[in-house]
């Protein structure tokens, strides 16, 4: 019986059943512990008595008295099993007399004790819902919800005033889960919620901005060795083209057959580097915003002249692809379909070799620039810079322009 | 909002196809002993900035400012990037194309012609500014201030709507007008 009465009573839909609710919650709670029938019928009987009497009004008052003797004892375990969760037991003392002095008064006034009771609830069904919301916070007991005082005489109390009664703070909390209101641990809901937000917190502490920071610094770092390889690479490219090549250029062939395997290789690796240097100091300069750019190449900013020689030496160099290609592909002008008729070497090879050393003073200086100031980093200012004044600025400039 | 995990993921992916990219714009001239192997490595360059072009485009679609409507705002700020991709595609499949072509029947040939010469330096010199605005547009959209809610976002969107407002109100005076003109020539 006694559990097939619960779920009705967990639901709040009409008062009277809210009525029903908050004061059966602590001896359902209890019932398990007990696995007392008897105690736990005649708890639910202590507060439910004249709630359930409109329906059940057959049930003889006599029952009622022949209870109360049971009743005192009740409460007790109650209040045992109850105190270390509860933050106030200053009134627990009082409780027992209270009951029964709302007991009684119910029994004689029973309309306006229903509406008493009705109220009470509601608030504290209004104080758990927020906890559904998971605010920590709003899961502790607030002092002001709690009723402490005494009333002054039944009399007095049953016809002005609205019996209270006393309440106590509950260490459950009534969550309502698939249509039903079941009660949960306040104190374990507390750490649930504290839990999520520590998590939260560690989450919200390495952002996307901080992951597109990292990724660009890193970038900026093989940036920067790749301009020193690059510088390295080109001066010992030309330093080696300039040995083979022999005094005043005079033994070509033999720069053609032993370079031959080795230029397309080194036109590769410059491309790579060069491609690396010039992203890398485009990204210096913001060389996306291009009124900045300018501005620092005309104030002959060291870095924006490195990205500028970077791009010329790029252009050169790419510009020897053909070259390259043909002395990859050099077989001797005596050789039957050779690309290398004899005479072209000097014509074709001296441009490249000019070239080649172009390239490799360019690469050298805007090194040379770049060490100059080589924590200059524009685009981590500009674009990783938390000031949300200047962010409508810049957009309001773009869109302005267009 | 987006997610930490589901950005690093994305952006690792578009800086593994970008790398991929400069790697075959620097060796593929290196790995030409069989045409396949040419084309094979082309054709899933091609594919590779195809993706970025998606990934850049769904970042887009993530982002708050995008959701709110303001898509021009959007695609004003990004312009040069949308451009260069979709100028460094044509580059790239172009030449590609003509180098396939010349190379299929004997890859070690001399293919090089003035025009060729040409496309090359364009097609790679494209290829490094599509990696560098590639980049900095991946970057910069981890900015968590394109996923929420802002000052100045709400500024550029009254400004729109009055904009819009201005507009409307103005079809509609100029449509009551249109209305109202004939009933007045009649009576």
């Amino acid at each position: 019986m006694g559990k097939k009465q619960r779920p009705p009573r967990a639901l709040p839909p009409v008062p009277s059943a809210i009525q029903g609710d908050i004061p059966l919650s602590r001896p359902k709670k209890k019932k398990p512990r007990t696995k007392n029938t008897l105690g736990s019928a005649s708890s639910e009987g202590l507060v439910q008595a004249p709630v359930h009497k409109p329906s059940e009004g057959s049930e003889p008052p006599a029952k009622e008295s022949t209870e109360q003797p049971k009743e005192a004892p009740v409460p007790r375990r109650q209040r045992k099993t109850r105190l270390p969760l509860e933050l106030e037991t200053s009134f627990a003392q009082k409780k027992a007399s209270n009951a029964s002095l709302l007991r009684n008064e119910n029994g004689i006034h029973m309309e306006p004790t229903e509406e008493v009771v009705i109220q009470k609830p509601r608030r504290k069904t209004k104080k758990t819902q927020p906890a559904e919301l998971q605010y920590a916070n709003e899961l502790g007991v607030e002092d002001e919800d709690i009723i402490t005082d005494e009333q002054s005489s039944p009399e007095q109390q049953s016809r002005f005033t609205v019996p209270t009664g006393i309440s106590q703070p509950v260490g459950k909390v009534f969550v309502e889960k698939s249509r039903r209101f079941q009660a949960a641990d306040r104190s374990e809901l507390i750490k649930t919620t504290e839990n999520i937000e520590v998590s939260m917190d560690v989450k919200l502490s390495w952002t996307t901005r901080d992951v597109a920071l990292s990724v660009h610094r890193a970038f900026r770092m093989i940036g920067l060795f790749s301009h020193g390889f690059l510088a390295g690479c080109a001066v010992w490219n030309i330093v080696f083209i300039y040995i083979l090549a022999g005094d005043q250029l005079s033994n070509l062939s033999n720069l053609l057959q032993q370079y031959k395997t080795l230029a397309y290789p080194f036109q590769s690796l410059l491309y790579l580097l060069l491609a690396l240097s010039t992203v890398s100091t485009f990204d210096r300069i913001d060389f996306a915003k291009t009124s900045v750019a300018i501005r620092n190449f005309l104030a002959l900013d060291p870095t924006a002249l490195a990205s500028f020689l970077y791009f010329t030496a790029l252009i050169l160099s790419l510009s020897q692809q053909m070259t390259s290609d043909r002395i990859h592909l050099y077989t001797p002008s005596s050789v039957n379909g050779s690309l290398w008729a004899a005479g072209v070497e000097e014509q074709v090879l001296q441009p490249w070799i000019i070239v080649n050393l172009v390239v490799a003073l360019l690469v050298g200086l805007s090194w040379l620039f770049l060490s100059y100031r080589p924590g200059m980093d524009l685009s981590e200012e500009l674009m990783f810079s938390s000031d949300v004044e200047e962010y409508p600025e810049k957009d309001k400039g773009l869109k302005a322009s267009s | 909002m987006l997610q930490t995990s589901n950005y690093s993921l994305v952006l690792s992916l578009q800086f593994l196809l970008l790398s991929y990219d400069l790697f075959v714009n620097s060796f593929s001239e290196l790995l030409r002993m069989a045409p396949v192997v040419q084309l094979v490595l082309f054709i899933i360059q091609d594919i590779a900035i195809l993706f970025n072009i998606i990934i850049i485009f769904l970042m887009f679609f993530n982002t708050f400012v995008f959701q709110a409507g303001l898509v021009n705002l959007l695609f004003h700020k990004f312009k040069g990037t949308i451009i260069l991709t979709a100028v460094y595609f044509a580059l790239s499949i172009s030449f590609h194309v003509w180098v396939m072509n010349l190379r299929w029947k004997n890859s070690s040939r001399f293919v090089w012609t003035d025009g060729l010469q040409t496309l090359f330096v364009f097609q790679r010199l494209a290829a490094v500014l599509y990696c560098y605005f590639y980049k900095r547009t991946a970057v910069r959209l981890g900015d968590p201030r394109f996923y929420q809610d802002s000052l100045w976002l709400r500024r550029e969107f009254t400004q729109v709507r009055r904009n819009g407002g201005v507009c409307l109100s103005s079809y509609i005076s100029s449509q009551i007008r249109g209305v109202s003109s004939p009933n007045l020539a009649s009576s």
